[in-house]
């Protein structure tokens, strides 16, 4: 399932025109989720994107050009390679870049699910078995409470752990409980973005934006936990930042 | 253009063994039937396949554009296709017996991300059109529409000779398997008999006698498969591709453009090292052309120095020096083994409280005294180096495999670390190339170093790997401008190569 625009369900009128707005001025990036995870303003914001109100809005950066930072492509590579030589691009990037942020808390809600499901399917094998046996059964009970309690703790841990952050050149990932990985991916080296939503991320307003590289391991690199809106919101900033950095594809 | 009309008895042939499956489960159903019918239904049979091979063969069409190679193919449902000559990665010829005496060959183009499948399979042409398709290809893909003298510049980077051919054949062998064959034959059939029946425990002295023939056994065969595979091995440099030529029922005869190499990977396995012999992989983002499930062997085997040397020559690597994990990830791993030995003893003590078959079961723990040497060998082969241009590493006891990635190459860069490396402060870094590489991958992994040097080194890859992608533009920028000049010798899409030695 790709970027369904905005036809994916879960939005309300006043977001789809929002949407919209954004779709026209792409070039100012909303504000978003903050780092603690809590709700943004986003659905009250007013819907003027050209000036971003650095009061409220920590994450894009107030110095905004009034023209696209990213109209690039009608200057000359060459001109662009001594601009990011000198550092003068730093200015218009960083307007796409992000602080750490951590995922929307309800996706803890779609993994503890996900693991309950998985503890109860395991505890009911291992009960079934130890009737087989002839064994008490409760140790099975037993079983599947330890599996919940341990699958609930690796849920919270889980999203302590998880960030990510959009930076100057690359996206950076942390993940992970029992093995903690830390994740660049240059957007030269993005092939393509897609944001999905399983039934359960939908009934939860939730939304997975999954970033392809050529690399053996591109698929793994999947940000899961994100709102619809801002899931999209990073999809377009992904693509313009990978359209800017202009890679030949190396293969 | 037209597949070669010799392909279609060849392809009949080829169905030939479904035709004969399909008889026999026909002969079965059909209860009494003479001779004659079945010889009938075998002459129909032939000739609708006979029909449809023609039939697919006559609408199989290629087509050299100007920029691409269009396939038109499909009886029922018609397929175009258009391959853009510059993302194609390999052109590989390949020719078994029946082949080579119908005169035909078949020829695969890979590109980037195909997957499981080629690209394109042309199923079959003549070999002279093979030859003049993959020499075609090549000079497309370079751009030069101007013809050259061909094999002019071939340039023999490697030849196979006999002595290395019989070293190939007795190191080729899977020591891992061997090793785990054995272990099975001697300490499992004994248990196993004697469990069955009593009667059988005469097993308990030929267990051993089993394991040496079966181990005998699998080492001629892979042997014989690894001679047969690569005999009259040849690597060659042709303008700015790597060629090779090895096989002797199946001929293989490939092309590895210099321009799309992803990594470099020496791997020697125990054998071939204690004689100090090893084998070059050269990687693309193409799948492996000849061998389903591993990636090409450039060079199959020669003297580690030849194979260092020849690496030389793609990639300038220098003399690389390993720097070493910790003495802390020894540590590690004799606390790994010691649990993988804990657990066994557990699982043999746990199989003799339940069914008393195992009385000595605690003689398992005995295994730790291998622990130690093992622990040994694992981190001592463990190492990585990164200069200027490229990040090496190695690992692996039983096949030790150095991974050679330019910062160019990278893809993603990842520092991952596990419960067991947090307490001891390890990390490993895992640099994602795009290479297709089967199991083990091309990916570059540095296990267990300090963790705040894997932080660093991945922060410091991601760095060079832009700086080599601004130096790489810069150049690019300049040889545009130069290409009104008349052409360099040197690769325009790769001003990293040193020169090489045809030039």
């Amino acid at each position: 399932m790709t970027d369904g625009g905005d036809g994916v369900s879960g939005d309300g009128p006043d977001r789809l025109s929002e949407d919209r707005g954004e779709r026209t001025a792409p070039q100012s990036p909303t504000p978003r989720v903050d780092s603690t995870g809590s709700e943004s303003q986003g659905t009250q914001r007013p819907a003027d994107h050209s000036t971003p109100d650095s009061s409220t809005d920590r994450l894009s950066n107030s110095n905004a050009a009034p023209e696209s930072p990213l109209a690039e492509p009608t200057r000359g590579r060459l001109a662009r390679e001594q601009a990011r030589a000198t550092g003068l691009e730093r200015g218009p990037i960083s307007e796409y870049t992000t602080e750490r942020r951590s995922l929307d808390s309800a996706v803890q809600i779609q993994w503890a699910s996900r693991a309950v499901i998985l503890a109860a399917v395991l505890g009911a094998i291992l009960t079934g078995a130890l009737a087989g046996l002839d064994a008490p059964v409760q140790f099975g009970l037993v079983g599947i409470g330890v599996l919940v309690a341990l699958s609930v703790v690796w849920v919270v841990m889980s999203y302590r752990i998880w960030c990510y952050q959009i930076r100057d050149d690359s996206l950076y990932l942390e993940r992970g409980v029992v093995t903690h990985v830390r994740t660049i991916v240059p957007y030269v080296r993005i092939q393509h973005v897609d944001t999905s939503r399983s039934a359960l991320e939908r009934a939860l307003g939730l939304s997975t934006l999954v970033v392809y590289t050529a690399g053996s391991r591109g698929a793994d690199v999947s940000v899961p936990g994100l709102k619809p809106d801002e899931a999209r919101d990073l999809q377009q900033r992904l693509k313009e930042l990978a359209i800017e950095a202009d890679g030949d594809d190396a293969l | 253009m037209n597949l070669d009309y010799r392909s279609v008895p060849y392809r009949i042939l080829e169905n030939a063994t479904r035709i004969v499956g399909f008889l026999i489960i026909g002969a079965f159903s059909g209860g009494s039937r003479s001779v004659t019918s079945l010889a009938g239904l075998l002459l129909v049979g032939m000739v609708l396949v006979g029909i449809w091979e023609a039939a697919e063969v006559q609408a199989y069409e290629y087509r050299i554009d100007a920029d691409t190679f269009d396939i038109y193919s499909g009886v029922v449902s018609r397929r175009e296709r258009e391959i853009p000559f510059d993302r194609i990665q390999n052109v590989d010829i390949a020719q078994n017996v029946v082949q080579r005496a119908l005169g035909i060959a078949e020829v695969r183009l890979e590109t980037a991300g195909g997957g499981g499948d080629s690209e394109a399979r042309l199923q079959y042409v003549s070999r002279q059109e093979a030859n003049r398709l993959q020499e075609l290809i090549s000079k497309r893909k370079q751009g030069d529409v101007s013809e050259r003298d061909p094999g002019a510049r071939n340039d023999i980077l490697f030849e196979l000779d006999r002595r290395e051919l019989g070293i190939l054949g007795v190191t080729s062998a899977n020591v891992r398997l061997l090793g785990l064959l054995g272990g099975l034959f001697v300490i499992a059939s004994p248990v196993a008999a004697d469990q069955i029946s009593p009667r059988l425990s005469i097993l308990l002295l030929l267990g051993p006698a089993f394991a040496v023939a079966g181990l005998i056994l699998l080492w001629i065969a892979s042997g014989v498969q690894a001679v047969l595979r690569y005999y009259g091995f040849r690597l060659y440099r042709h303008d700015e591709e790597l060629r090779y030529k090895r096989g002797l029922l199946q001929q293989y005869d490939g092309t590895i453009p210099l321009s799309k190499i992803q990594t470099l990977m020496i791997r020697e396995n125990l054998l071939a090292r204690s004689v100090g012999y090893g084998s070059l992989a050269i990687e693309t983002a193409g799948y492996a052309p000849g061998q389903s499930d591993s990636v090409e062997s450039a060079v199959p085997i020669a003297k580690r120095e030849r194979v260092l040397e020849l690496a030389r020559t793609i990639e300038d690597i220098g003399d690389p020096e390993f720097e070493r994990a910790p003495k802390r990830a020894r540590t590690r791993y004799v606390a790994r083994y010691t649990i993988i030995v804990g657990l066994l003893t557990a699982i043999a003590g746990g199989v003799h409280l339940f069914t008393d078959a195992v009385p000595l079961w605690f003689l398992t723990a005995g295994l730790w005294i291998l622990v130690p040497p093992a622990a040994h060998l694992k981190w001592k082969n463990i190492g990585y180096t990164a200069d200027e241009n490229y990040i090496i590493t190695q690992s692996g006891f039983w096949t030790r495999r150095t991974t050679i990635v330019p910062y160019y190459r990278v893809q993603t860069v990842s520092t991952a670390q596990s419960v067991f490396q947090r307490r001891r402060d390890l990390g490993t870094l895992v640099v994602d190339t795009a290479t297709s590489g089967g199991f083990w991958g091309g990916d570059a992994v540095a296990l267990d170093i300090d963790i705040e040097e894997a932080e660093e080194l991945r922060e410091q890859t991601h760095d060079r790997f832009q700086r080599s992608l601004e130096q790489r533009r810069l150049r690019l920028l300049r040889g545009e401008r130069e290409r009104v000049e008349p052409r360099r010798a040197t690769s325009e899409t790769e001003p990293d190569r040193r020169a090489s030695p045809a030039e």
